[in-house]
């Protein structure tokens, strides 16, 4: 790294030093907003860190002028934080940058327009970032990472500033998902749910009035909660909403929508298309759908042990797993289309010995307990319309749609 | 404190009616009053100690304590008690108040104890002793303000310098009770009267209103010119005060009140009216107070001239209570007459839990004790004092009992107040009371000095009678003479009311070298008396050597009243008549040996409470020198007495010391102090906390450091204790390395564990403190882990889920730092528990994700994860074959499931079969069928668990019909609509049944 000269150094200090202040004073939020936006490592905002990792004493530039020492609470942390960063010390970076942020939601608080809101969000996305790379730092050093977890209660803090009634409110989106972000990645998913209350239950906000970008994804990550809690249908409307309002261009975000739509369809009964499935690479899907529509228990449950990892760590696992009464339905109705060929009168009456035999040959080692309780199971959930006579180990089925669709609907649990 | 506080209150409401009131007895009132008499009681407790202060005399200074002791017992009985109780609070109360002497020896132990342990805390290291009582007092549901007041002064009781620290605690507590406005009300008249008399003797306004008596007393005494400044304004602010809320009527009627009631007192006649009611033996009590606050009102309107008189009045009036309370006959027929009720019952409940907490209190201090032997050599009459002790100690049974805890009494103030400053407190209020009484009995006995009064003949006369034999009242005379010398030169020997003097004990002659051991204490009364007043200026807190010995010695005493107490109690339950020697002879020994004592005491008590016939037994007991067997039956007593565990002593103990923890203390001193305790304690698992507790204060530094920041090295300790047997206690402190025991002791601690075949409360206690022993050492290895994988086994086994979180939590965390131990079985615990307790999904999937190839291969955890998936898909079939084959235990975690899977198959049987299914099918499939290992049905001998299955669906509300065959089959049309998940039929509060306490007491051999 060649290393400036002093006067080089002051230089690109005082410079910025005035950007950040005639940012401010015209309101230009995109050269502000640039000023902090460390992760883009942009050539000038490293140069100015070299600057300052040189030059020492930035402190005393903000001073000398009126017009930076009044933001000395904000910009002697921001260098604090440049320096840092620069020299790779992640964790000091972190403090100092969160020193700054604190700093400038004061300032921000103060400004009657939302002009800075842009600002804001990239300090708002720089300081999850930073933490998390802090904690990255932390735990490699066998220290416990905490730095996202205090990065996410300094988001509140910015949510909080930002919901309000003002113009500003429209910013309390993009923090929400910041916070999303930042909850799912430490798996406390459930604080959450305060962030989504205040959202979709205050007065204030209007879900329209939000930006289409922050509302997308704050129905992916609300629909990702749908799916947690397995309720599909609200899933399912979340995240078509995301599939549908997203940018059609942003392949990757539109498949991190579909590896969670898709399951949910599903369960619900709608099957994709398997050329969806390899336009977004999602083959991993591919065995499943394959399975239901074959009724081929084997395939579905090799498909869940190939991708087992992936699911889980998804959280379809256990989505996919329920598939499993949809994959035995399957079979039952083809059974009964085979039967129906051969003896349309007797269709409707399912030996269970069939069934077994037809387990068997998918080298599902069942005994006759475990399938009579499959099929009572299946006419419980209503995935099969009938009843079971115990004594002659039949499957009655019902002469009217004796397999109903789910059709967009749940299994009944 | 708090119980004046609380007491205060009730008498509040009570107020508005007249004194006369109160004599009606009504039900309804009668635990009003009965609170009144406690206060009462206290606040005459706290007259006790200025007169007792007045009267330099030996004996008269200790009856009098005496007295002040039962008064404070009193209160602090009904701390001991829960408030949830009222009535029995009432009862117990008014036995306190009112009862035998036996009753009150045992009262009086427990004021004592209370008191001292209060004391104590108080003056050196406010931490430990001090904060047992607050413990004590918040246990008690009422006195909840008080507490708060109470803590006040804990904290401000934590500087060293006197005279600041003292300042602040009358804020607060007066503060505290504010808050009632009855309270405030009652505190203002007391106090405005008070204060406005006693600008220079501040002792009582304190007491009265806000804080025990003791603690006033001392706290006043200690700086007294200081103070005087302070309680004028404190006077002027409860006038203000008083004005603002105050009613006058109330004053009024109070003051009426006042003059009624000390007569009545006085006269001998009135108390043996007492005896009918319960209720009515209080309202003695309350009289004294009664006149005080009246005499108090005068002085507010008149601050500078009442004084005097009030005084007088006030001190005239709590003689009278006296009289009452102590040798009147009145109170053995009281004794009698409540044995005979139900209230008997309250009582002796109260005992049960006074006396265990006692003794915990107390202990500390009592180990301390022999240390300061040297104290006794300070004073010149110490050899006085001694024979003094030893004399009265045995002479009088009944009183026995009574005059230790005097004597303890005395000698906290001597520590505190006495020593130091309490010639102060002398100098001050005698003066005035000589010279002017006006109150209506002292001006009977007031004669010019040389004369006798009456009351003192009188006083002598009864003091003889008392004696047996030749011997007896030889030293009998002999303490007279003292204690009449000692009154004249005081120059009290006018003022004091010898009707009211409680008798001293007579002299035993053949106890006499065991009491040797308490005879400094009274020595420290008298030295406190003896220092000039000017001597005392600061340092109170500091470890004055005979402030220390005086201590000991007290809580020395106070051991031995409690445990006579307790005797008096044992036998009392079995023949109301009265005390034996047999008693006192028990509490000398115990005495000796204070630790087994306190074990047997608290073994007794439980007891007590499951049956009353072993009391006798438990008396004997007491006798025996500790020995192993009989800490054995202590464990198992301890585990019996679950049943009151809400109430029991150790319950208590425990809530007291978590109390504690609230408390910010500056230990240092108090430090060393209790290092010595330690070393002198022999096995006392309290007392070694308490030092522990300390410990940790002094580290902590008043609290003002953060957890994070203290030095967990530092406080690491190498345990050196022995015994493989250890009850668990929280720790509140850090932990003292005499009673954690090394890794080789825990190791054999755990094998004896697993080889024990006691239930498993047991088992859970001692592996719970082997968890603590290893925790404070810091012993993280092999061990560690198979102590908590043998106590999450033993969870599981009882399905004691809470408690085997516990232990997988911390697993979690061992294993992760790479210690062996069966990692997939507590693998399988984990899912299984995830799996069908938390029900959420997300858990789930992280502990399935967390899962290593490894593991996933492991036969545990794959039958776990079979299970996951019967769960999940509502398999019955496959989840009850699971359960038949389950490994390790997890056959335990799904039998907490197995209720909620049944229904659940049922329900879907009753939805999908159609006509029937037999019964016999349903029981087979879900696991009804006899090759089940464990079920509700097992124990029986039903073949195929077809009478279980059948039972099982009727109870469930299942349709069942007989076929023509006549099998049992079950009518699944008409079942899926009436299916209903019955109400647990052994629910219990906690949740789990099988920890009913009820069954370990029937499991558990006495």
């Amino acid at each position: 790294m060649a290393y400036p000269s002093m006067g080089e150094a002051h230089r690109r200090i005082t410079d910025y030093l005035n950007n950040f202040s005639d940012a401010v004073s015209y309101q230009d939020v995109a050269s502000l907003a640039q000023l902090f936006s460390f992760s883009s490592n942009s050539p000038p905002l490293l140069s100015v860190a070299d600057a300052l990792n040189f030059f020492q004493d930035a402190n005393r530039l903000i001073k000398q002028s009126e017009k930076f020492s009044q933001y000395g609470e904000i910009l002697a942390p921001l260098f604090r934080s440049l320096q840092s960063y620069r020299t790779g010390n992640l964790v000091d970076a972190y403090h100092a940058f969160e020193k700054f942020a604190n700093a400038f939601i004061q300032e921000f608080r103060n400004w009657e327009s939302a002009w800075a809101l842009e600002a804001l969000y990239v300090i708002a996305y720089e300081i999850r970032v930073l933490a998390e790379r802090a904690d990255r730092e932390l735990a490699s050093n066998g220290k416990s990472p905490e730095k996202l977890k205090g990065a996410g209660s300094f988001l509140m803090k910015v949510f909080g500033v930002l919901a309000g009634k003002g113009p500003k409110r429209v910013g309390a989106l993009y923090v929400t998902c910041q916070l999303f972000k930042i909850y799912f990645k430490l798996g406390t998913v459930h604080l959450c749910r305060s962030v989504i209350r205040s959202i979709e239950t205050a007065r204030i906000f209007d879900f329209e009035e939000f930006p289409r970008r922050d509302k997308v994804t704050y129905m992916y990550y609300t629909g990702r909660l749908e799916v947690f809690n397995e309720n599909f249908p609200a899933a399912d409307h979340k995240l078509s909403y995301a599939l549908t309002h997203c940018n059609p261009l942003r392949e990757a975000n539109i498949r991190m929508i579909l590896k969670y739509l898709i399951p949910v369809k599903l369960s619900l009964g709608i099957l994709p298309e398997t050329s969806l499935l390899e336009k977004y690479n999602l083959l991993e899907y591919n065995n499943v759908v394959q399975a239901l529509k074959r009724g081929d228990l084997r395939l579905l449950r090799h498909a869940l042990q190939e991708h087992e990892d992936q699911f889980l760590r998804s959280g379809v696992y256990l989505v996919l797993e329920k598939l499993e009464l949809q994959v035995y339905q399957r079979l039952v109705k083809k059974i009964y289309f085979i039967q129906k060929q051969k003896d349309p009168s007797k269709a409707h009456q399912l030996k269970l010995e069939v069934i077994v035999k037809a387990l068997k040959w998918l080298e599902m080692d069942m005994d006759l307990d475990e399938v009579e309780c499959i099929m009572t199971i299946l006419i419980y959930k209503n995935l099969v319309k009938g009843y079971f006579a115990h004594k002659s180990k039949v499957v009655v089925l019902s002469k009217q749609d004796p397999f109903p669709k789910l059709n967009g609907k749940p299994v009944n649990s | 404190m708090m119980n004046q506080a609380t007491n205060t209150q009730t008498l509040a409401s009570v107020d508005p009616n007249s004194v006369e009131n109160r004599y009606v007895i009504n039900v309804s009132q009668g635990q009003t009053s009965l609170y009144v008499a406690s206060t009462t009681g206290s606040e005459a407790a706290s007259w006790n100690t200025y007169g007792v202060d007045n009267h330099s005399a030996g004996n008269g200074s200790f009856s009098n304590s005496t007295y002040h002791h039962v008064k404070h017992s009193e209160p602090s009985s009904r701390t001991v008690q829960d408030g949830s109780n009222a009535t029995s609070l009432a009862t117990s109360l008014t036995l306190g108040a009112t009862d035998t002497q036996l009753d009150y020896g045992g009262y009086t132990s427990y004021s004592n104890s209370g008191y001292q342990g209060y004391y104590n805390g108080y003056q050196q290291q406010p931490n430990p002793s001090y904060s047992q009582p607050v413990g004590a007092y918040q246990n008690t549901g009422a006195p909840y303000q008080p507490i708060s007041s109470f803590q006040n002064t804990g904290s401000y009781a934590g500087p060293t310098s006197y005279s600041s620290t003292y300042y602040n605690p009358g804020d607060y507590q007066t503060a505290g009770g504010y808050p009632s406005s009855s309270y405030t009300h009652q505190t203002t008249t007391w106090n405005g009267g008070n204060y406005a008399n006693y600008s220079t003797q501040h002792p009582y306004s304190n007491y009265a209103p806000d804080t025990s008596g003791a603690y006033s007393a001392g706290n006043v005494g200690a700086n007294s010119m200081h103070y005087q400044q302070h309680y004028k304004q404190w006077a002027e602010y409860y006038n203000q005060t008083e004005v603002s809320c105050a009613p006058g009527t109330e004053n009024l009627s109070v003051s009426s009140a006042s003059t009624q009631v000390p007569q009545v007192s006085q006269l001998p006649g009135v108390s043996g009216g007492y005896p009918t009611s319960n209720s009515q033996a209080p309202t003695t009590f309350a009289t004294p107070w009664r006149p005080e606050s009246s005499s108090s009102q005068t002085p507010l309107s008149q601050p500078g001239t009442t004084v005097t008189g009030a005084y007088d009045s006030y001190r005239t009036h709590g003689a009278p209570t006296f009289q009452n309370q102590h040798p009147s006959p009145v109170q053995p027929l009281f004794a009698k007459a409540l044995d005979s009720k139900s209230s008997y019952s309250n009582f002796q409940e109260q005992q049960n839990t006074a006396c265990p907490q006692i003794p915990n209190l107390q202990y500390p201090m009592a180990q301390q004790a022999p240390q300061n032997y040297q104290p006794p050599a300070q004073t010149v009459q110490s050899s006085e004092t001694q024979r003094l002790s030893k004399l009265q100690i045995q002479t009088n049974p009944r009183i026995a009992s009574n005059l230790p805890l005097g004597l303890s009494k005395l000698d906290k103030e001597g520590p505190n107040n006495g020593v130091i400053s309490k010639p102060a407190y002398i100098s001050v209020s005698q003066p005035k009371p000589s010279e002017k009484v006006l109150s209506n009995d002292a001006a009977d006995s007031v004669i010019k000095a040389g004369v006798f009064p009456k009351s003192l003949k009188n006083y002598v006369q009864r003091a003889l009678t008392q004696c047996k034999d030749e011997k007896q009242s030889a030293a009998c005379q002999e303490i007279m003479k003292e204690i009449i010398t000692k009154a004249t030169n005081d120059g009290t020997i006018h003022t004091r009311d010898w009707d009211a003097e409680p008798l001293f004990q007579m002299p035993n002659t053949d106890m006499a070298d065991k009491n040797s051991s308490q005879n400094p204490t009274p020595v420290s009364l008298f030295s406190k008396y003896k220092k000039s007043p000017t001597k005392r200026s600061k340092s109170r807190w500091e470890p004055l050597p005979e402030e220390k010995s005086v201590d000991k010695l007290g809580s020395l005493n106070n051991y031995a009243g409690k445990y006579s107490s307790k005797v008096h109690l044992d036998e009392k339950d079995r023949k109301p008549t009265g005390v034996n020697y047999e008693g006192k002879s028990d509490v000398m020994k115990k005495i000796r040996f204070p630790q087994m004592e306190l074990k047997s005491a608290s073994k007794t008590v439980q007891r007590q409470v499951k049956r009353q016939r072993l009391a006798d037994a438990t008396a004997a007991d007491n006798g025996d020198a500790s020995s192993d067997s009989d800490k054995e039956q202590n464990l198992t007593a301890y585990y019996s007495g679950a049943i009151t565990l809400a109430d029991t002593p150790e319950e208590r103990k425990r809530r007291e010391n978590r109390s504690k923890r609230f408390e910010k203390v500056q230990g240092n001193r108090a430090e060393s102090n209790h290092f010595k305790a330690k070393n002198a304690g022999t096995g006392n698992l309290y007392a070694r906390r308490t030092t522990a507790l300390v410990l940790s204060k002094s580290f902590e530094d008043g609290g003002s450091r953060a957890v994070e920041d203290i030095d967990w090295d530092s406080l690491t300790v190498k345990g050196t204790c022995q015994e493989r047997e250890k009850r668990y206690l929280r720790l509140t402190s850090a932990p003292d390395p005499s009673t954690v025991r090394p890794e080789e002791v825990l190791e054999r601690a755990l094998l004896m564990v697993q080889n024990s075949q006691k239930n498993y409360l047991y088992k859970c206690d001692q592996l719970k403190s082997i968890r603590q022993d290893l925790t404070v050492q810091r012993i993280r290895n092999h061990l560690t882990v198979k102590v908590y994988e043998t106590h999450a086994r033993f969870a599981l086994e009882v399905g004691d889920l809470p408690e085997y979180n516990q232990c997988q939590s911390q697993l979690k965390i061992l294993y992760a730092e790479g210690i062996d131990g069966c990692h997939m079985e507590f693998a399988a615990y984990n899912l299984l528990c995830v799996i069908m307790h938390s029900n959420n999904n997300r858990d789930l999937l992280s502990s399935m994700s967390r899962l290593s190839d490894e593991a996933k291969k492991d036969q545990a955890v794959q039958h776990a994860l079979a299970i996951r998936a019967a769960v999940t898909s509502g398999n019955y079939v496959l989840f009850f074959r699971l359960y038949k084959t389950a490994p390790n235990l997890n056959a335990c975690l799904m039998d907490l499931y197995v209720e909620k899977m049944r229904y659940k198959a049922v329900s879907c049987m009753s939805r999908s079969y159609r006509p029937q299914v037999p019964v016999s099918y349903i029981a087979q499939v879900l696991g009804f069928s006899s090759s089940m290992p464990t079920n509700e049905g097992s124990d029986e001998k039903d073949s195929d668990g077809l009478e279980d299955c059948v039972e099982w669906l009727k109870a469930h509300g299942a349709c069942l019909v007989a076929d023509s065959n006549g099998e049992m089959q079950l009518d699944s049309k008409a079942s899926s609509s009436s299916l209903f998940m019955p109400d647990p039929e052994d629910a219990v509060a906690h949740g789990d049944a099988s920890l009913a306490v009820n069954d370990f007491l029937t499991r558990t051999s006495l």
